[in-house]
């Protein structure tokens, strides 16, 4: 059954994406796949990365020598700036799927997201 | 003393077989009028082939959901002073996630399908309808006196919920919201349609199904104290409430 | 033997109530709309469930008509009523006045009627003006515009009647000697013209019953008489409230659902594709719903809009009955072919379509009886949930 027949919308794969419309619960929703689709990517190359480790120190060592490329270092920035936006967002989707605070979700989701902005304003200070 | 405002309408349409396009209407409009005012007057003047919705003009009839500037309104309550300024464009476009007839009108035979499949009630006794100002205890005889759902099935929470826009399955914020207000306790036999893949667990929890609706309806909290009952309903069957 | 084709032009209260009749007694029916259903005087009328009450002294045949027709609504569509019966209130020395023959009228017509000391009332509605002198509780209702006719429809359709929505007529066909066989219309969703044959065509346009007639060079005796309503954002009371004394601007006031609605007014229009709201019309409603219910004065609007009348007769305003015409065009100006509904009210549309199945079945030579009396119709959703 197609809900999309004559609409202009981008169609099924990205309209969640779409920001027009959207308020702050939708803005939580579509922050949350984003930084769960940067995680999950983010989990396959660490285990690439690891799986280096099998092949002795020689490749670790050379994969390690990368690590301090300024893009690669801001890529484990983001990660870790996704981790806390992502898990915070996550706690309060877990309240508000138990029944609670949903009246005040969005009031949660603000609550939250200072914390996550907080801790990685620390962790930047600390990093660079 | 009334100011008159000059606005663009940009007025999306779409004719069977041709593409869709959208056509701007050069409008004066009264600020304080409501946005289904300057649309039929657009019908009215400047063009008859435009198709819409609408008919109660006071927001219990659920016909003229529409999105303006892109966000989930009833055209017959929104003021356009609320939407757009002096000079500004307003756009008009039909709500998401439903087949478009015509226009702005939309078909929205799959959406009252689902309303029927979880036996959504259209009237129910003041006593278990969440009302405004409720006495702190009913008389024995309130029941007897009915109240309209507030639910008016206007569609915006299926158009502004992310996941209605994903799949069609799903049964979406109002058929949830309406199985709630009946509670599984007395109509057990709607456990199997609500606890499922396209039940309440594909909410997502963007809550703009709540954000969006003019009816006091709050789908969201209605899904989430709803799933908190099928897992009440399905602990009870695990540890054999026979 | 195939069934008749009947055409029914319009899709509000009337249009749909006379498809469910046609097709319960065997007719193949075709509804056409320009708009959706509902898009013109029906979807904004007030929602009352009409006693009679308020026509009891001065249309009595109206009165009775809408009390018979309340309580079998009541029993075939209840999904869209709010039973909770309604308010006569006395503010004033006038309204006392009224009283007395509001009693009598009220028993001669039949309406149940029950007196209320202020004290009575109040306890009932707290919200209603404390200066109260007398009630009368009787039973009025209210119900939802749209569903009500979504109800009919939808219980057509399960029947076997079409509906073509966005669907224009554009003219009548006729035989060559003046009687009408079919409409030319044009699809607005695709903007192609079409033209349907029909054994009798059934104009339910209500207050554009002239529009249609002139297409056969008739006119008809309908005088759109549109009026104002003014809904606010809170609820305050369960039940109708209206004004005890002669019929007058404003003087009803109905609940729906978290709302207040206040009406009317009444005057001429000639063209009522569009009405516009006029400030002192909406003042005046605020005057008015506020001397019934004083909490109104602070509250929001929450929609204002115009719906017109189809009055049919002489006379002008207040003083038309209420009551409906159904005219068979071969009798009126020798046209065959062409049947004409309009006048009535909402709470009298189920009668208005079994007098108009009447005329058309006697025209076709269907002898079934009106059966809408004791159907109970079904679902509203109906209408959307059936594929066409």
């Amino acid at each position: 059954m197609d809900n999309t027949r004559n609409q202009p919308s981008a169609g099924k794969f990205w309209s969640w994406f779409i920001p027009i419309g959207r308020q702050t619960g939708g803005w939580a929703f579509a922050l949350n796949r984003v930084t769960a689709i940067g995680l999950t990517f983010y989990l396959f190359l660490h285990l690439a990365a690891l799986s280096l480790l099998a092949q002795g120190p020689g490749s670790y060592d050379n994969f390690l020598a990368l690590t301090e490329n300024p893009i690669i270092k801001f890529g484990e920035w983001a990660v870790v700036a996704a981790v806390f936006l992502h898990g915070l967002n996550g706690i309060r989707i877990i309240l508000t799927s138990f029944g609670v605070g949903v009246t005040r979700q969005k009031q949660l989701f603000y609550g939250f997201m200072i914390v996550a902005v907080l801790i990685i304003l620390i962790f930047t200070a600390r990093m660079y | 003393m009334t100011e008159n405002w000059k606005i663009t309408l940009r007025v999306y349409r779409q004719k069977e077989n041709q593409a869709s396009h959208f056509d701007d209407f050069q409008m004066e409009v009264n600020p304080d009028e409501y946005v289904l005012d300057a649309v039929e007057r657009a019908w009215a003047f400047h063009d008859r082939t435009l198709c819409f919705r609408h008919a109660c003009h006071h927001s219990t009839c659920g016909a003229c959901g529409m999105r303006l500037n892109g966000v989930e309104k009833l055209a017959c309550i929104t003021l356009i002073r609320d939407v757009t300024n002096n000079g500004a464009t307003l756009k008009v476009e039909p709500l998401r996630n439903f087949p478009v007839a015509s226009d702005l009108a939309v078909d929205m035979g799959s959406f009252y399908r689902k309303m029927e499949s979880v036996t959504a009630r259209a009237v129910l006794p003041v006593t278990e309808a969440e009302i405004e100002n409720p006495p702190s205890k009913w008389d024995a005889d309130d029941s007897q006196y009915l109240r309209l759902s507030d639910c008016i099935e206007c569609g915006l929470c299926m158009s502004a919920c992310p996941i209605m826009a994903t799949t069609p399955e799903y049964l979406g914020p109002a058929p949830l919201a309406a199985a709630q207000d009946q509670g599984l306790k007395r109509k057990p036999e709607l456990l199997s349609i609500v606890d499922g893949e396209d039940g309440v667990w594909r909410c997502h929890s963007a809550f703009e199904c709540t954000a969006v609706c003019p009816s006091f309806v709050d789908p969201a909290r209605r899904i989430m104290n709803l799933r908190l009952q099928v897992v009440d309903m399905r602990l009870r069957k695990l540890f054999g409430k026979s | 033997m195939s069934k008749p084709h009947v055409i029914v032009i319009g899709a509000g209260f009337t249009g749909v109530a006379t498809a469910h009749d046609l097709a319960l007694r065997g007719c193949d029916v075709t509804v056409v709309e320009r708009g959706d259903l509902c898009n013109g005087t029906s979807g904004r009328t007030h929602g009352l469930l009409h006693s009679g009450g308020r026509y009891a002294v001065k249309d009595k045949e109206s009165a009775v008509e809408c009390i018979d027709e309340n309580m079998i609504l009541r029993k075939i569509v209840p999904q869209v009523i709010e039973p909770n019966g309604g308010l006569f209130i006395a503010l004033d020395e006038s309204d006392l006045a009224y009283a007395e023959q509001f009693i009598e009228s009220c028993q001669e017509c039949h309406i149940q009627i029950e007196e209320l000391n202020p004290e009575q009332a109040l306890k009932l509605e707290p919200k209603i003006n404390s200066k109260v002198l007398i009630a009368f509780l009787i039973p009025d209702g209210t119900f939802d515009p749209l569903r009500l006719a979504l109800a009919f429809a939808g219980t057509a359709k399960h029947n076997g009647a079409k509906f073509r929505t966005f669907t224009e007529v554009e003219g009548l066909l006729t035989d060559g000697v003046g009687n009408v066989i079919g409409i030319k219309v044009l699809n607005r969703a695709s903007g192609k013209s079409e033209e349907m044959r029909a054994d009798v065509v059934v104009n339910a346009t209500g207050a554009w019953a002239g529009h249609i007639t002139a297409m056969a060079g008739l006119d008809a005796p309908v005088k759109p008489t549109p009026g104002i309503m003014v809904a606010y954002n809170q609820r305050f009371v369960q039940r109708a409230i209206n004004r005890l004394n002669a019929p007058s601007d404003g003087d009803i006031v109905l609940p729906q659902r978290r709302m207040v609605v206040v009406g009317t007014t009444s005057f001429d229009a000639e063209d009522v594709d569009y009405i516009p709201t006029t400030e002192d019309q909406i003042k005046l409603m605020l005057e008015r719903g506020t001397e019934l219910i004083p909490g109104i004065s602070s509250a929001k609007p929450r929609g204002i809009f115009m719906a017109a009348r189809p009055l049919v007769g002489g006379g002008s305003g207040r003083s038309i009955a209420r009551t409906f015409k159904c005219y068979d065009h071969k009798e009126t100006h020798n046209v065959d072919g062409l049947v004409t509904i309009t006048g009535g009210k909402a709470t009298t549309l189920r009668a208005m379509a079994e007098k108009t199945a009447d005329v058309t079945c006697a025209k076709l030579g269907i002898t079934a009886p009106c059966v809408t009396k004791e159907t109970p119709l079904l679902s509203y959703r109906q209408y959307y949930a059936t594929p066409n």
